[in-house]
């Protein structure tokens, strides 16, 4: 999950154009123009708006729960990295640690731990590898700058993600607006064709 | 259970808006009971996963080759360095070195007080619960009442 590549910020004019999949939504300068554009009439442009808003909501459900697992997964990378520079420094004593270890939540045991050049590593997915402990640092330093690069690329991409969100529900506002006026128009002057 | 049977008549004489708040009052509290009974099965879990992890390591031998979890995902090969005293997590931050003997019987004197606990909320719980459905019932007898005269 932890991937650094990030598309180049995008401008918003594109209707089609988006950021890492989300699409973007154009601001609307004339309703009657975006209408005809679109070539719908005003309940199933603002069906397709709602949609649109639906869509926006999931994605940003997704990443912030993305955002919330990074969040919780660097610091954990930042205690191993401590860790494993502990235990580079106790090596030049030369001497067995004594360490009192996790067995359940609540209760802690003691554990001898020799001198030893290499340490296991979790990788998940039922995954573990062993390492020396120059190999782990330098994994370790890669998994928190690439995780720390995600959530930079996240929260940008949550900013632009609620943009979104706020011009197409300024969209759907006037474009309602716009139809409420119509249909008053045309109440007042049932003869006049309206087609401007 | 004979306040129960007393209860409605005096509902009866409240009005409405008395009943309605009444209900929202005796909702919310046993919405906040409900809390406390989960809590308080998390915690009765928690305390089972430790007792058996306990049972587990007095089995094994001093001197026994493991894995050391120093953090989550990080683990060092040690070895086992007698079983028999463990530090137990009291709260606030504080841990207590006890045998193993010791340590099994804290668990399991926790997990009684906890079921205990557990027991005496559910009672107060479920008595919460039947005075708001009462509530509910006579608020919507008064309420077809009022639209039945109007």
């Amino acid at each position: 999950m932890a991937t650094s590549s990030s598309s180049p910020p995008q401008l918003d004019t594109d209707v089609a154009a988006g950021r890492r999949g989300i699409p973007a939504a154009s601001f609307v300068k004339d309703v009657q123009a975006y209408l005809n554009q679109l070539g719908l009439d005003v309940n199933s442009a603002l069906a397709f708006l709602q949609e649109r808003l639906q869509q926006y909501k999931v994605v940003e459900m997704k990443l912030l729960a993305q955002q919330r697992d990074l969040q919780a997964k660097i610091p954990d990378i930042e205690k191993c990295l401590d860790v494993v520079a502990t235990l580079q420094a106790k090596k030049e004593s030369d001497e067995a640690l004594l360490t009192d270890f996790e067995v359940s939540e609540g209760i802690y045991a003691r554990a001898r731990i020799e001198n030893t050049d290499s340490v296991c590593l979790w990788l998940g997915a039922n995954v573990m590898l062993e390492y020396s402990c120059e190999e782990a640092n330098t994994l370790l330093q890669n998994n928190l700058e690439n995780a720390k690069a995600s959530l930079e690329v996240l929260v940008a991409d949550l900013q632009f993600l609620r943009d979104q969100v706020t011009i197409t529900q300024v969209t759907i506002a006037r474009v309602y607006n716009w139809d409420v006026h119509q249909r008053r128009v045309k109440q007042t002057f049932p003869s006049q064709d309206l087609s401007i | 259970m004979a306040s129960r049977g007393s209860m409605i008549p005096e509902l009866e004489k409240m009005s409405a808006e008395q009943l309605k708040s009444i209900k929202e009052q005796t909702d919310l509290e046993v919405n906040l009971l409900q809390d406390s009974l989960n809590n308080i099965r998390t915690a009765t879990n928690r305390l089972d996963l430790a007792s058996t992890a306990l049972h587990d390591l007095s089995l094994r031998p001093q001197g026994k080759k493991m894995l050391v979890p120093l953090t989550a995902s990080l683990y060092v090969p040690g070895t086992l360095d007698d079983s028999e005293k463990v530090l137990v997590d009291v709260g606030t931050g504080y841990f207590i070195e006890k045998t193993m003997g010791e340590a099994k019987n804290y668990c399991e004197r926790k997990i009684n007080l906890l079921k205990s606990n557990y027991d005496q909320l559910l009672e107060v719980t479920s008595k919460k619960k039947n005075i708001a459905d009462e509530a509910g019932v006579v608020l919507q007898a008064k309420m077809k009442q009022l639209a039945g005269a109007s």
